[in-house]
């Protein structure tokens, strides 16, 4: 009798458990009823706040390389122009339309592998918060994903652009993006830093700001690419103004976020081999002074003097690089006064030094900001001259 | 002693409590509300704390030799007022089993698996827990010593593939909250995980070499307490102050991982490779709540209650709470203070009234 | 309803009466009488008028009637042996038998027994049943008039397989020499590898009709006692019709039949049990067999390979993890594809994502259903390819592969990306060779459970499976020995192959009384010697 009713509690269990496999499984979902999303668009109407979002999504058998096709017909081979397609929806509030995509398309949306969000110019304008909400509250995509502004009108714009050596547009424009960080031209912004610069009630968030170019090919025949073009500057939600290339590379310089590039001065062009700065706070009685201190190594790559390359020589160029590089940073921290933007994080560090008088501080940085004496000490070291030490054309 | 014939050696031991503190704590992270950037600091502190408290119940098992809690209540306090207390206790273990379950439930079906009915979810991991409580705790010994090592690489290995992304200005500067609320935070982190370990009072009674016992917890407490520090470090300093905000820091941290476009979204693999030390501290936890009551009414074996005892307890978890944001408050104002008299106040007593009346006497030992 | 059932159930077991005893009680006699020709009636009706029993009758003293009998059955005796050797001698000294018979006064039997025949064992009974056993095993009987007493004199000599080269586990460094079907044969095999006057085996016949021959070897003061006890104390247990291999013993005297892990370790060459023996394990052989068995048996040990001794350390080592790797590819990969493809794909790298996505356009199942068509049609080829007739075989692999690979691939069936998964799985199944069943199983419950939950699913299984073979153990030891409970001399041999110099102790879970397997210390060194006086010039 114990045996058969042990067995009749098993059976029961099973019973219960099998409804659970028999009817179905709920999250498993087909790849071929998915939409691998690569990019979306985000554009916010000025006026009504109504939010038009743009898919960019992978057409899977478009991107087949070459080899498979082979016996399948030519037909089927990858035709990189039509690899990926572009829908759009309209709604009141960013979560609305999510949905709403997923109810009248054939496939589900799958953001995980979205790699950017754009923002048109206008929407930005007008405040992000809605959709900074919504990424932070559902688990949709990574936080690695980058942040874009548009610098055209809209964010369809950009995601429409053909650039035909990439496939999937939106990762040629990811890797664009990341590519011109880390030639320290612009910042790359992924949604985790500009989460956290919003969180840091200070600091402003910033985004690379992406603009079409039109270029003229073979046979006039004109062609559109994708640029980064600026940083958006930000006041909580809202993009406020923007930073030049030469201000974005000043912003780089003092953020310690230098990695590979160049720095051109009247004499001589010089290719940055490290970069570390820092950003050092000073409290003197009420008034805040900032020190950045940068330290570079580079090599000298062209020279456009004469001269031999003797250790004096060297030592001017060096001046000439700390100058230009101070300039630089000098030209960004005008800017962000301007701006009343503290793009940099000077409250942070003075926050990370001065813990008691912070608190005193913070709610008074506004106005404190564009009366921070700012200090730039740029140190530059040449290290290699290159492979000849005299000008081929001597003086 | 008819109940458990298995024993267990000092270093399974250790390796248990490792996969119980890791338990639901690679989850939620511990010390978070209130400590913000510094909650790696209340963790330290929590840890001592905990220690502190493992001390104190280790101290009775040194005392109650062979003997689990409910035998030593039985003995201290005599039959009806100790089985009582006991059953307080058994309790307490029930319903942190239950909380457990609800941790991860919550987790995945917010996370992972949103369209997954919770119910399945929780009767498939209470199934496993249950078939490993039956085969006794010898087993749950030996499958911890598999998969402990395992956890801890995976937690070293998202570590180190998040070094790109640490930034330590996120961790500075040091000790910037408020006293009270770091505090209060680091005793939230002692209650949980740390000192949850007074649910081994029900397993210390199998340990081959008794004398060495409390060294053995110790052990575990302190490297399953770094582990926990160094994550949550590690986490503040990914994150940010996105830390303090997100509901589940691991796994928000594990999203970030990113190299060469290989290894980059782990975080479903992290998340279900976590699942393995819920097992562990969800079976800990069972084992102690039925080989307790079988204690207690005197059974033959423990088995026969095991599925029903788990069944209540994933109805239980199952409606414990409405939401998650109830279960962080819960976790997190509520539980510290909830938790005081089985983690502290049960063992203390009980050791203070053992030595005012002289027990154990020769001849209590071999009962 | 299950009441009813069970109640059915026991209604078709058979009855656990003996069916051998009802035989014994028809009344035929335990005895030889003096009568020859009555012997020989019992006996020839005991053996049931075969054509292949011999019965020769001689005759001893000139008479007329016969009086002596040899019988044997033809085709077990090998005939030169009783030709010669039994027959010849009787048969030619017929008159000295006779007059040493009368002169010493001794009977018949014993002198035949003591002088006459020229073989080396013989032994005598009075017992019919012995008589009629023993020449169904080979023997062969001799009778004479008016003596109770049979002989039985060993002729075995039946047609057996050469020692071949073993088909299932073959060595390039090591031994090629495989177990045969003859008991005495495979002994032979242990004791010229192991010529210790301690390794002992203990015979035992098992099964009512096949009476087998089975043999227990161990070495006697390094296999712990209980163990051998344990294992007697198994196979006495045992009480069947036949033993016709040694896989019923097996499944017989396993630890673990409900489980999908086998706790006895099969195998067919002699180097390996000779090597098992020698860590403190005992082996099971039996007559009929070309496997031996060892028990006790670790999961760790499947992983572990002759050839990993023969070769150098680093090289063994490696291949030690890769046959890991191997094993866990084979039992995770086909499930691990199908949870990513169905309910995680985000941890696919965004390229490779995209090619399977457009693999999977136009596939008419689900991807589960897929992998486990693909798993079951390579367990068909397999099974198909062993049991196929060796002229087929080329055309069943050539089959196999177009059918598989490319047509299916074409027509949509399935795609590319499953064919290369479940290739690499099948592939990486036969790394492990004792698991290969298990993990066949094991692979077909995880892309199932896959196919549900996806990746938690298999974990919670494999949770399951991981408590499972925890609680197994093989005759008192734990299964994941040396891992669990840690043991950290046995993890010399587990992921690692430690030098031979550095593996000085048995392994100490085998718990054998000595320890000691070899001196410490013996790592070659170069020797220091006084350099030589013309070098330095």
């Amino acid at each position: 009798m114990k045996r058969e009713k042990r067995i009749k509690i098993y059976v029961a269990i099973l019973l219960t458990i099998m409804p659970g496999f028999l009817s179905g499984c709920w999250d498993s979902h087909e790849l071929n009823t998915l939409s691998i999303v690569s990019g979306l668009g985000w554009d916010i109407d000025q006026d009504t706040g109504e939010v038009t979002l743009t898919y960019q999504s992978i057409i899977p058998s478009e991107i087949e390389s070459s080899s498979s096709s082979n016996e399948g017909g030519g037909q089927k081979g990858g035709n990189p122009l039509r690899a990926i397609q572009l829908d759009q929806d309209t709604g009141a509030s960013p979560y609305e339309v999510l949905s709403r995509y997923a109810q009248h398309a054939s496939r589900i949306p799958f953001y995980e592998h979205t790699q950017v969000y754009i923002f048109g110019k206008d929407g930005v304008q007008r405040g992000i918060y809605p959709f900074l909400d919504t990424q932070a509250r559902n688990p949709v995509s990574r936080p690695n994903a980058l942040m874009v502004v548009s610098a055209e009108k809209t964010a369809s714009d950009i995601l429409g652009v053909q650039d035909g050596m990439e496939n999937i547009q939106a990762f040629g424009m990811a890797a664009e993006i990341k590519l011109s960080a880390t030639f320290s031209k612009f910042p790359a912004v992924t949604v985790l830093q500009f989460q956290n610069r919003l969180l840091s009630k200070t600091t402003a968030p910033i985004a690379p700001m992406v603009g079409i170019f039109e270029q003229t090919g073979r046979e006039g025949k004109k062609t559109q690419k994708i640029r980064v073009v600026g940083t958006a500057v930000f006041k909580g939600d809202r993009m406020i103004g923007e930073l030049n290339e030469r201000e974005s590379s000043g912003l780089l310089w003092a953020i310690n976020e230098i990695k590979i590039g160049f720095v051109t001065i009247p004499e001589a062009n010089l290719e940055i081999v490290k970069a570390k700065s820092k950003i050092v706070p000073e409290l003197q009685g009420d008034q805040v002074k900032i020190t950045i201190e940068i330290d570079q190594e580079s090599n000298l790559v062209q020279y456009n003097g004469h001269q031999g390359i003797t250790a004096d020589l060297v030592q001017e160029l060096e001046k000439g690089q700390a100058k230009e590089i101070e300039s630089q940073v000098r030209a960004a921290v005008e800017k962000s006064f301007d701006l009343e933007a503290d793009v940099f994080g000077f409250g942070d560090a003075v926050h990370r030094k001065y813990k008691k008088e912070w608190k005193e501080l913070k709610p008074r940085w506004d106005d404190i900001y564009p009366c921070i004496e700012v200090v730039i000490k740029a140190k530059t070291h040449i290290n290699e001259i290159g492979e000849i030490n005299q000008a081929l054309i001597k003086d | 002693m008819f109940l458990e014939k298995g024993r267990i050696s000092n270093f399974q031991l250790s390796v248990l409590i490792i996969g119980f503190v890791l338990g639901s704590s690679v989850i939620i992270s511990p010390g978070g509300e209130g400590a913000g950037h510094d909650a790696w600091i209340a963790c330290a502190l929590g840890l001592m704390e905990g220690l502190l408290i493992a001390w104190i119940f280790t101290a009775l098992t040194k005392l109650f030799k062979d003997k689990t809690l409910i035998e030593i209540n039985s003995l201290v306090y005599g039959k009806i007022l100790g089985n009582g207390i006991s059953l307080l206790f058994i309790g307490y273990l029930f319903h942190l089993s239950a909380l457990v379950l609800t941790n991860y439930g919550q987790f995945f079906k917010l996370q992972i698996y949103p369209a997954t009915p919770k119910t399945l979810s929780l009767l498939l991991l209470m199934l496993v827990c249950a078939s490993t409580v039956n085969r006794g705790i010898e087993v749950l010994a030996r499958c911890s010593l598999i998969l402990v090592p395992i956890i801890i690489l995976v937690v070293f290995t998202d570590t180190l593939l998040l070094i790109p992304h640490i930034d330590l200005n996120n961790l500075m500067p040091v000790l910037d909250a408020p006293i009270g609320k770091l505090l209060l935070a680091s005793h939230g982190a002692a209650s949980f995980p740390f000192a949850e370990t007074v649910a081994f009072l029900m397993v210390l009674a199998f340990v081959d070499k008794p004398e060495k016992g409390p060294a053995a917890v110790s052990r575990g407490l302190l490297i399953a307490g770094f582990i926990l520090i160094m994550a949550v470090a590690r986490n503040v300093a990914v994150l940010g102050q996105m830390a303090e905000i997100t509901n589940y820091p691991t796994y928000l941290v594990a999203q970030v991982i990113d190299i060469g476009d290989i290894l980059t979204r782990l975080h479903v693999l992290v998340a279900i490779s976590l699942i393995t030390m819920g097992f562990i501290k969800i079976s800990v936890l069972f084992y102690g709540t039925v080989l307790g009551l079988a204690q207690v009414f005197n059974l033959r074996s423990y088995r026969p209650i095991i599925l029903p005892v788990g069944i209540l307890m994933v109805i239980l978890a199952l409606t414990n709470v409405g939401n998650t944001q109830e279960m962080f408050d819960f976790v997190n104002k509520g539980y510290p203070i909830y938790a005081i008299p089985f983690q502290i106040g049960i063992p203390l007593i009980t050791l203070v009234v053992a030595k005012l009346r002289r027990l154990p006497q020769k001849g209590e030992l071999d009962a | 309803m299950f009441r009813l059932l069970s109640k059915k159930m026991r209604r078709w077991r058979p009855s656990s009466s003996d069916n051998q005893t009802q035989a014994k009680q028809n009344g035929s006699p335990k005895y030889l009488s003096q009568n020859l020709e009555g012997n020989l009636q019992i006996l020839r009706e005991a053996l049931g008028q075969s054509s292949d029993v011999i019965i020769r009758d001689m005759k001893i003293n000139s008479n007329s009637k016969a009086d002596a009998a040899v019988i044997y059955i033809d085709g077990l005796v090998d005939r030169n042996l009783v030709n010669h050797d039994i027959l010849q001698p009787l048969m030619f000294n017929l008159q000295v038998i006779k007059d040493n018979v009368k002169e010493r006064h001794s009977s018949l039997i014993d002198y035949i027994k003591s002088s006459v025949l020229t073989v080396g064992q013989i032994s005598d009974t009075k017992d019919i049943d012995t008589v009629i056993s023993g020449v169904l095993l080979g023997n062969t009987a001799v009778l004479a008039e008016g003596v109770t007493q049979a002989l039985l004199i060993d002729t075995k000599g039946w047609e057996t397989r050469n020692i071949e080269e073993p088909s299932n586990e073959v060595s390039i460094r090591g031994p090629k020499d495989s177990f045969t079907e003859t008991l005495r044969t495979n002994t032979a095999l242990l004791r010229r590898r192991i010529r210790d006057p301690r390794l002992t085996f203990q015979s035992l016949q098992i099964g009512e009709r096949s009476k087998t021959d089975v043999a227990v070897a161990y070495i006697k003061g390094i296999t712990p006692d209980n163990l051998i006890s344990e294992i007697n104390q198994r196979l006495e247990r045992i009480d069947t019709d036949a033993i016709l291999d040694i896989g019923y013993i097996e499944q017989f005297i396993e630890d673990s039949p409900l489980s999908l892990f086998p706790t006895v370790g099969i195998t067919q060459r002699p180097d390996v049990v000779a090597a098992k023996i020698l860590e403190g394990r005992a082996a099971i052989l039996v007559d009929g067999s070309p496997m031996a068995l060892t028990m006790p048996f670790l999961f760790m040990e499947g992983f572990q390979n002759q050839e990993d001794y023969y070769a150098r350390p680093f090289f063994s080592s490696s291949i030690r993890w890769l046959r890991l790797l191997g094993f866990i590819l084979s039992i995770y990969l086909p499930g691990t594809f199908v949870s990513l493809t169905a309910f995680h794909p985000e941890l696919f790298p965004t390229q490779l994502l995209v090619s399977v996505a457009a693999a999977r356009e136009g596939i008419p199942f689900p991807v589960a259903v897929e992998a486990l068509l693909m798993l079951s049609l390579f367990e068909i080829l397999r099974e198909a390819g062993l049991r196929m007739p060796r002229s087929l075989g080329p055309a069943v692999s050539i089959v196999g592969a177009l059918v598989i690979g490319q047509a299916a691939v074409s027509a949509g069936l399935v795609g590319a990306p499953m064919v290369i998964v479940v290739a690499t799985t099948a592939i990486a199944s036969f790394l492990v060779v004792p698991y290969a069943d298990a993990g066949a199983l094991l692979r077909f419950i995880m892309t199932v459970v896959a196919g549900f939950l996806g990746l938690f699913g298999m974990v919670i299984i494999q949770l399951e499976i991981l408590s499972n073979m925890a609680a197994l153990r093989s005759l008192g030891v734990p299964y994941l020995s040396p891992v669990s409970p840690l043991n950290l001399c046995g993890l010399k041999d587990t992921f690692l192959r430690a030098p031979l110099w550095a593996m000085d102790s048995r392994p100490e879970f085998l718990d054998s009384p000595d320890k000691r397997r070899q001196s410490p210390g013996q790592m070659p060194r170069v020797p220091q010697t006084k350099p030589n006086k013309r070098e330095g010039q």
